[in-house]
């Protein structure tokens, strides 16, 4: 590194001479020696999944849980620093609760990911405090339906609200990736940690972007989550991982619109089809 | 013992809301919203009085908030200008930040949260109704205590006393636009003629896909005319 | 005992019920009016100050200074008023200094509106608040709890009925600036003959796009007209009918009398000089 001894690079709020922030490039090395995460919006919901390093064999099964719920309908997962993780996720429920507070009504996943951009971009700007060493994946589905006040007594018309205009669609589901520096941008697919390459070259494989063509169900998306976790793992074969996977679809799927595990059925089964893919792949080598 | 303290009535539950403030401007009124075909319709009569004098007798008791959320204001001038005011910095506010126009739920969140919370020092009653494209048109109520209620139509006022009948008797669902000014019309006519509180003309506002159009009627031509306000 | 003493509140209570009225703040009776003509608008006061029965000032001055352009008129509790114009006055100034713009008449009656909510009506500040910048001319009525009317003329204070019924009988739209000025002036009149609280003469401000024109005492239609006799008695006018003289000896007998002295040190007051 060119930085060290500089000087440039022992402080927050000291950029170098050629306009760089030594400071978040480092945080930026901690999240590349993270477990991977993935993130990948589908047609009818959003997937979320972890690469998790097991550091011991004391350590419980399937404890520890590394991707979290924000908001009834939001997850988020990480990678990097576990602890820069929690304290970001605390930061993301505090947001949360605090527009439903103000709103009655929950927080959409765009402004969730402008909020926490927002906080994370703020610890690159004082001496006083170091860039969050993580990348978070902030995946969510915005009420397609209309949700109504919280606290707020009787529905309306009996023939419904009129006037609404025919074909637009509203809500979703939305998949984000805020980095150390405070960016962030939407993806249909979003990878980071330590088998981020792979992983990426593995999601842009996929039907994804619905302007071309119809796009991969919450479904396949699981079991494509789980086959990408795997093949990531490939280059680093040292550790043992477990596989965290998440999903949240729209009120009428599987999940009634909220944030939970994938049912240990499917994830067994995506997890023996990701296994299978593999070997096929070591076959097809030979 | 029952004892009867400030504005706590005999039973010791209700509030005396009449006697908060005396002296100042109040709006003893005739509001109403009603949901139709293609948007909501808000209604009001436009007496504004202190005591017995009629301190605006062209008032205008349909204050926006935002381009398509309106609110009908009943109870004291002041309180209810102070919330409107403070509600239209907000959804101002949040048009702005999240690019995104507010919905009428959002509109309807804020002033239960600043009725309810502000409820010892407000004599406010509040209809809220707006239009978008997403919900289309909806009506809530905010009464005195700061609850918040989604209606089909909602009165209120001094004068809305008078019409639960009229009202009663001629509400349908799913009206037209031309069905829709009528029963208001019809039902504000009736408020003004029994309630002594209410009077001068009668304002509307008609919120659909088009935006937001004023309706003006007057009691010096029976309340036909002129109608819309065309630019 | 420290702190709250609630002692006197079912006093008060028991004394409410049996129809005792509250104290009431002092305020001064006044007429003062608005109205918005082509090009411009004019507002006017009478100039009765009142302290209860007491007329304390016959010629005081109810048209306060807003800004240059921008003026106000005043009833209620004269204190308020005269204090609440002084703070907007002072604050638009800086506002207007911070922003590089002419003041707006919306600016003060929106800054006027959440500064009397704030205080609930304990500031007793009524208030015509008129104005002319880049955005027309202004007319809005203000109340001491906050709520503000807009219209095309306005009355306000205890003469404000006396005075709308001149408006409500003789305005008309599109008014010229000579006859805006008449009415208003007879809309004051009006409050000075019929109102107690309102007296003396008519002021009158007169606000257009370029121009801001004071009237004071516009009207004086309760000049004091020259004695009509001279009331001075020559002397001797009274019989003299008896005649006692009382000594300085008399009066010692009840009363110290310390005399003064004729100049003389040592007696009265003494000033000590520097050596």
């Amino acid at each position: 590194m060119t930085s060290i001894g500089t000087g440039y690079d022992l402080s927050n709020s000291v950029f170098s001479p050629d306009g760089r922030n030594f400071q978040v490039e480092y945080a930026t090395k901690a999240v590349e020696n993270g477990g991977t995460a993935i993130g990948i919006r589908c047609k009818d919901g959003v997937v979320l999944a972890m690469e998790k390093l097991v550091t011991s064999r004391l350590m419980k099964k399937d404890a520890n849980k590394r991707i979290a719920t924000v908001d009834r309908n939001i997850g988020v997962v990480s990678a990097g620093l576990v602890p820069d993780g929690r304290h970001f996720v605390s930061r993301a429920r505090d947001e949360a609760s605090s527009w439903r507070s103000t709103y009655k009504a929950p927080i959409p996943v765009a402004s969730l990911a402008n909020r926490m951009g927002s906080y994370v971009q703020a610890f690159t700007l004082y001496s006083s405090v170091r860039p969050f060493g993580i990348t978070a994946i902030v995946g969510g589905f915005d009420a397609e339906t209309e949700v109504d006040v919280d606290g707020a007594v009787g529905s309306g018309p009996k023939v419904g609200s009129g006037g609404k205009t025919q074909g637009v669609k509203e809500g979703g589901p939305y998949l984000y990736m805020i980095e150390p520096s405070g960016l962030y941008w939407g993806y249909y697919g979003a990878a980071t940690g330590k088998g981020r390459q792979a992983a990426k070259a593995e999601l842009e494989k996929l039907n994804l972007d619905p302007k071309k063509g119809d796009t991969i169900s919450l479904e396949e998306g699981v079991k494509e989550a789980a086959r990408i976790i795997y093949v990531a793992h490939e280059d680093s074969k040292d550790k043992e991982f477990e596989l965290e996977m998440t999903w949240i679809s729209a009120v009428s799927g599987p999940t009634k619109g909220r944030h939970e595990d994938v049912p240990k059925e499917l994830k067994d089964e995506a997890e023996r089809l990701a296994k299978k893919a593999l070997e096929g792949d070591d076959e097809m080598e030979e | 013992m029952v004892q009867t303290t400030g504005m706590l009535g005999e039973d010791g539950i209700h509030v005396d809301m009449g006697h908060l403030k005396s002296g100042e401007v109040n709006l003893g009124t005739s509001i109403m919203a009603i949901n139709f075909k293609d948007g909501v319709i808000l209604g009001a009569d436009s007496r504004t009085t202190t005591g017995a004098y009629i301190a605006n007798r062209v008032t205008d008791k349909l204050t926006r908030v935002h381009d398509t959320i309106w609110c009908c204001r009943s109870g004291s001038a002041a309180d209810t200008q102070a919330v409107a005011d403070i509600v239209q910095y907000h959804l101002g506010m949040y048009g702005i930040t999240n690019d995104e126009a507010p919905t009428t739920q959002t509109a309807a969140a804020i002033f239960q949260e600043l009725c309810y919370e502000n409820k010892d020092a407000l004599s406010a009653g509040i209809i809220i109704a707006g239009w978008d494209h997403r919900h289309g048109g909806q009506v809530y109520s905010i009464p005195l205590g700061g609850s918040l209620h989604k209606q089909a139509y909602s009165i209120g006022g001094s004068g809305s006393t008078y019409i639960y009948g009229y009202c009663d008797a001629n509400w349908k669902e799913n009206m037209t636009e031309q069905e829709g000014v009528k029963f208001v019309k019809g039902a504000l006519q009736e408020a003004i003629k029994w309630d002594g509180s209410s009077g001068g003309v009668i304002r509307m506002v008609v919120l659909t896909k088009r935006g937001a159009e004023r309706h003006l009627y007057l009691p010096d031509r029976n309340y036909e005319g002129p109608g819309m306000d065309r630019p | 005992m420290p702190g709250f003493d609630f002692s006197n509140h079912n006093r008060n209570l028991a004394l409410h019920a049996k129809g005792v009225p509250l104290p009431k703040a002092t305020s001064t009776g006044t007429t003062i009016v608005g109205a918005l003509y082509d090009g411009g608008v004019v507002i006017a006061a009478d100039t009765r100050a009142t302290s209860g029965p007491i007329v304390a000032d016959k010629n005081c001055e109810k048209l306060h200074y807003i800004a240059p352009q921008i003026w106000c008129a005043g009833a209620g509790t004269a204190a308020d008023t005269e204090f609440t114009t002084a703070l907007m006055s002072s604050n638009l100034e800086l506002h207007s200094l911070s922003t590089g713009r002419k003041p707006r008449v919306v600016t003060v009656m929106t800054m006027l509106k959440q500064h009397l909510f704030r205080y609930q009506g304990h500031i007793g500040a009524y208030l015509v608040v008129a104005g002319c910048d880049p955005t027309g001319a202004h007319l809005f009525t203000v109340h001491a709890h906050g709520s503000t009317d807009k219209l095309p003329y306005v009355t306000m204070g205890s003469g404000s009925l006396a005075a709308m019924s001149v408006f409500e009988t003789q305005w008309k739209p599109n008014l010229t600036r000579d006859e805006a000025v008449k009415l208003c002036a007879n809309a004051i009149e009006a409050g000075i003959f019929n109102d107690l609280g309102s007296g003396s003469n008519v002021d009158v401000c007169v606000i257009t796009k370029d121009n801001t024109q004071l009237m004071r005492n516009y009207l004086t239609p309760n000049t004091r007209e020259k004695k009509m006799r001279d009331y001075k008695f020559q002397r001797g006018t009274t019989a003299v009918l008896n005649e006692k003289i009382i000594t300085k000896e008399d009066i010692t007998k009840y009363v110290t009398v310390q005399d003064m002295g004729d100049g003389e040190p040592g007696v009265g007051e003494k000033m000590e000089v520097d050596a």
